[in-house]
């Protein structure tokens, strides 16, 4: 091992070296997977992720604080291998590498493009302060994201669902999707209003995404405008990421009442929950680039009918001619290896949402996924290409079979977004292999969704794991009766042991030292009106300071 | 104040919320700021600790006549005393209002998730079916263990590893890959000594080849996103990773008694 800690002319390695050896190491270890061992980007996993891994030789950085085209500093490309990038593959290195393997990688990285080393490192930026949020800023940022024109890649409602999005490419030609502006905790720079800021001056090299630090130098656009976006920007998402909650209530409403239309005015005051989709990376074939990633469910029950408001973000309504040539690309890089080829074809839309037949007794249930050919699933199923949705049952993905009749469907794309109304009775139209509801209990549900235009069919979708749902019932009787009697058991207990205790005290004799005199204080006269008000009981004895002579 | 804190009934209720305290905040917060790992205490536990602070604290205050005598003052002064009557109006009414609530909380109707009871290392079968062939799992050798093939099983390992698992176990082996927020139950961290630390190789073998759909019932098969493997990858490959698992996260497997 020895011969690793000398340099092929003999001599020892210098500090700079041995830290560079290091680097190596490390990088040979935990990032050449991906990033490849020349830092070109194509690590053995390289192909299995999109946005793909970033190729270090061309020394391009997304997340700088540097102007627009110039190498980032050595505190930029600390900050990417410490908190990695939010919406892409990268993750964080801060809590799993020490600080000095951390800083040996950095030196390593930089070793992959000659300019590094020949070049002064750049000073970053002044990016100021950023000024208070008010409501007039927001607005001014709105009508600059109008002017400016963001909206041909974001989307008007920043959904990301622009008319250039078919077309996007990154410096090496590989599809990239616009971000959605409302889901800032996907934002690869991190979604504060600062960091927004920073985008917007320095750009993000390697993407579409122009830097506007020039623009402001050369007096076409001010720096208080650049503030004003990124406000708006910020305001697009919610204060808080979603937070992941394994039962989704649905609330009873009044006979009659559950909505039945996406736009209904009810669906508004009722409370959202947010279910994770993920790659199905599980059964052949794969797919490692899925466009939906979760679903909004809000749910409502009359005791009759149930009803389901799904809701989540697409680009396209598919299928959506412009969208074919983006097909075309994102089958090129992210066909799985496995499986018969995938050729873009016009494909509708999906979504579906599982339940098991029955309710399960026990915490046994089938499959997650879709069910197996020992216990199937009763699904129900939308596409975007036609009226209402059917119930379907499926013993596995490959093996669904669909069911007679039919759920009550409204469906809406408007902005970059699906909104899908399911409503069913509770009690099935029939009873083979289709879900009875019933309240006051949870039962099984799992969600899969699949973008037409993104090449997504069969097991080539997103898809999430059992939750719950739980029907929410009139509480019984007892929810009231037990709190009352529980109350009034302790009261009665409680007096019984102050009477009790009074009663030893003068069996005693009154020998409570420091006792006042009585006649000194005397027990306010209207003592005994008070007890009865609030004691409900007999209290006497506790008011009788003294025993009788 | 300076008589409360001498007098044993008020030192009692101070050494008793103290207790506890330390035992729900103090064990799992404290630890970890001078650098050790903790975890919070289960209720059932706390309960435990809590009797047997509330016995040895009865012992102390009972040990001495003059301490019990001034212990149960307090007690007996807001049953009987006059000038407390305030008091004990306010209590008779807070006490049972408490009741009250603690009862309407136990049988409100909750909406929560049954309980999901399951072994994360079930039991393994006796032998599998890998590919037509039948394996023995006891006594069964990781291949890539011979002499010499170490490079050629991490090598083929990483690749593999790299390509499938990351995406849910993890860039570090820890379990946090990206897709990994999507399942439910979590992957597994396989670094630590937590998880394959406790394993056998072939154990890990019969859990890659097989995946969710091959665990027992008392492993919640229906929940597991491991896929079976076996679908995806030859045995030379399961084997690979296998060993590149133990040698990326610095670990080594459980072995079989030499006989």
């Amino acid at each position: 091992m020895a011969g690793l800690l000398v340099l092929p002319n003999g001599g020892p390695l210098t500090a700079q070296e041995a830290d560079l050896e290091r680097g190596r190491e490390v990088y040979d270890r935990w990032c050449a997977s991906c990033h490849g061992v020349e830092g070109d980007g194509l690590g053995p996993a390289a192909g299995y992720m999109l946005p793909r891994p970033r190729d270090f030789t061309r020394g391009l950085y997304q997340i700088r604080t540097t102007a627009g085209g110039e190498i980032p500093t050595d505190d930029d490309i600390m900050r990417m291998i410490d908190e990695g990038m939010p919406g892409t593959t990268m993750p964080g290195w801060q809590d799993q590498l020490s600080r000095r393997d951390r800083e040996a990688v950095k030196d390593y990285i930089k070793s992959f493009y000659a300019p590094f080393e020949t070049m002064a490192e750049p000073e970053p930026l002044d990016f100021g302060r950023a000024p208070r949020a008010t409501a007039e800023r927001i607005e001014e940022g709105r009508i600059f994201y109008d002017s400016i024109e963001c909206w041909q890649c974001h989307g008007d409602t920043g959904r990301g669902y622009g008319s250039s999005g078919p077309e996007l490419e990154d410096d090496r030609g590989y599809p990239i999707r616009a971000v959605d502006l409302t889901k800032n905790w996907k934002f690869n720079g991190g979604g504060s209003v600062e960091e927004i800021y920073r985008r917007l001056r320095t750009g993000m090299d390697g993407t579409p995404m122009p830097a506007f630090s020039d623009l402001v130098d050369a007096g076409f656009m001010t720096d208080d405008q650049l503030w004003n976006l990124a406000h708006f920007v910020r305001s697009l998402a919610p204060d808080d990421r979603p937070r992941v909650r394994e039962v989704i209530r649905a609330d009873k409403v009044e006979p009659g009442q559950v909505p039945r239309t996406v736009g209904d005015e009810t669906w508004e005051e009722v409370e959202k929950f947010f279910i994770p989709l993920v790659a199905q990376i599980i059964i052949l074939p794969r797919w490692f680039d899925p466009a939906v990633d979760g679903v909004w469910v809000q749910a409502l029950h009359d005791g009759e009918e149930i009803a389901l408001r799904l809701t989540w973000h697409d680009r396209s309504q598919s299928p959506d001619p412009a969208w074919m040539q983006w097909q075309e690309r994102v089958l090129e890089v992210m066909e799985p290896v496995e499986g018969d080829p995938v050729e873009p074809d016009p494909r509708p839309d999906r979504f579906a949402v599982q339940f098991p037949p029955v309710i399960p007794d026990g915490m046994e249930r089938p499959y997650f996924l879709m069910g197996n050919s020992e216990r199937p699933v009763y699904l129900w199923q939308w596409q975007s290409d036609r009226d209402g949705a059917e119930p379907a049952r499926a013993r596995g993905m490959l093996d669904v079979e669909t069911l007679s009749g039919s759920i009550e469907a409204d469906a809406q794309w408007e902005a970059g977004r699906w909104q899908l109304v399911l409503r069913r009775n509770l009690e099935p139209s029939d009873s083979e292999g289709r879900l009875h509801f019933e309240t006051g209990t949870p039962i099984p549900i799992a969600f899969f969704a699949w973008d037409g235009d993104n090449a997504e069919e069969g097991p080539r979708g997103s898809v999430s794991s059992w939750f719950f749902i739980y029907l929410s019932e009139d509480p019984p009787p007892s929810t009231y009766v037990a709190p009352v009697v529980a109350f009034l058991l302790t009261g009665g207990l409680g007096l019984v042991v102050v009477a009790r205790a009074q009663r030893r005290e003068r069996a005693l004799g009154g020998g409570t030292t420091g006792d006042p005199d009585p006649a000194v204080h005397p027990p306010p006269h209207d003592d005994h009106r008070d007890d009865g008000a609030d004691g409900g009981g007999d209290s006497g004895p506790e008011d009788d300071p003294r025993p009788p002579p | 104040m300076r008589d409360y804190l001498r007098h044993p009934f008020w030192q009692a209720i101070a050494v008793f919320v103290a207790s506890y305290v330390l035992i729900k905040w103090g064990i799992p917060y404290i630890p970890p700021l001078l650098g050790f790992s903790s975890a919070m205490v289960p209720s059932s536990v706390i309960i435990q600790y809590m009797l047997t602070v509330g016995v040895g604290i009865l012992v102390w205050v009972s040990d001495n006549e003059a301490r019990w005598k001034r212990f149960k003052e307090p007690i007996r002064n807001l049953l009987v005393r006059p000038e407390r009557r305030r008091a004990r109006r306010v209590f008779l009414v807070l006490v049972p209002l408490l009741m009250a609530f603690v009862t309407y909380d136990a049988v409100r109707p909750k909406v929560t998730a049954p309980a999901g009871l399951r072994s994360v290392h079930p039991a393994n079968p006796t032998s599998i079916t890998v590919n037509g062939e039948t394996l023995v799992l006891e006594g069964l050798e990781n291949p890539f263990r011979e002499e010499g093939r170490e490079e050629e099983g991490y090598e083929l390992g990483l690749e593999i590893y790299y390509q499938n698992c990351m995406p849910c176990h993890g860039d570090y082996l820890d379990g946090q890959g990206h897709y990994a927020h999507g399942y439910n139950p979590l992957p597994l961290p396989l670094r630590g000594g937590g998880t394959i630390a406790q394993l056998t190789e072939s154990y890990v073998f019969w859990r890659i080849a097989k995946g969710g759909p091959g665990l027992p019932r008392e492993g919640a098969p229906w929940n597991s996103a491991m896929p079976a493997w076996e679908a995806f990858l030859t045995p030379e490959e399961m084997w690979a990773v296998t060993f590149f698992l133990y040698q990326q996260a610095g670990i080594s497997p459980r072995t079989w008694d030499e006989h």
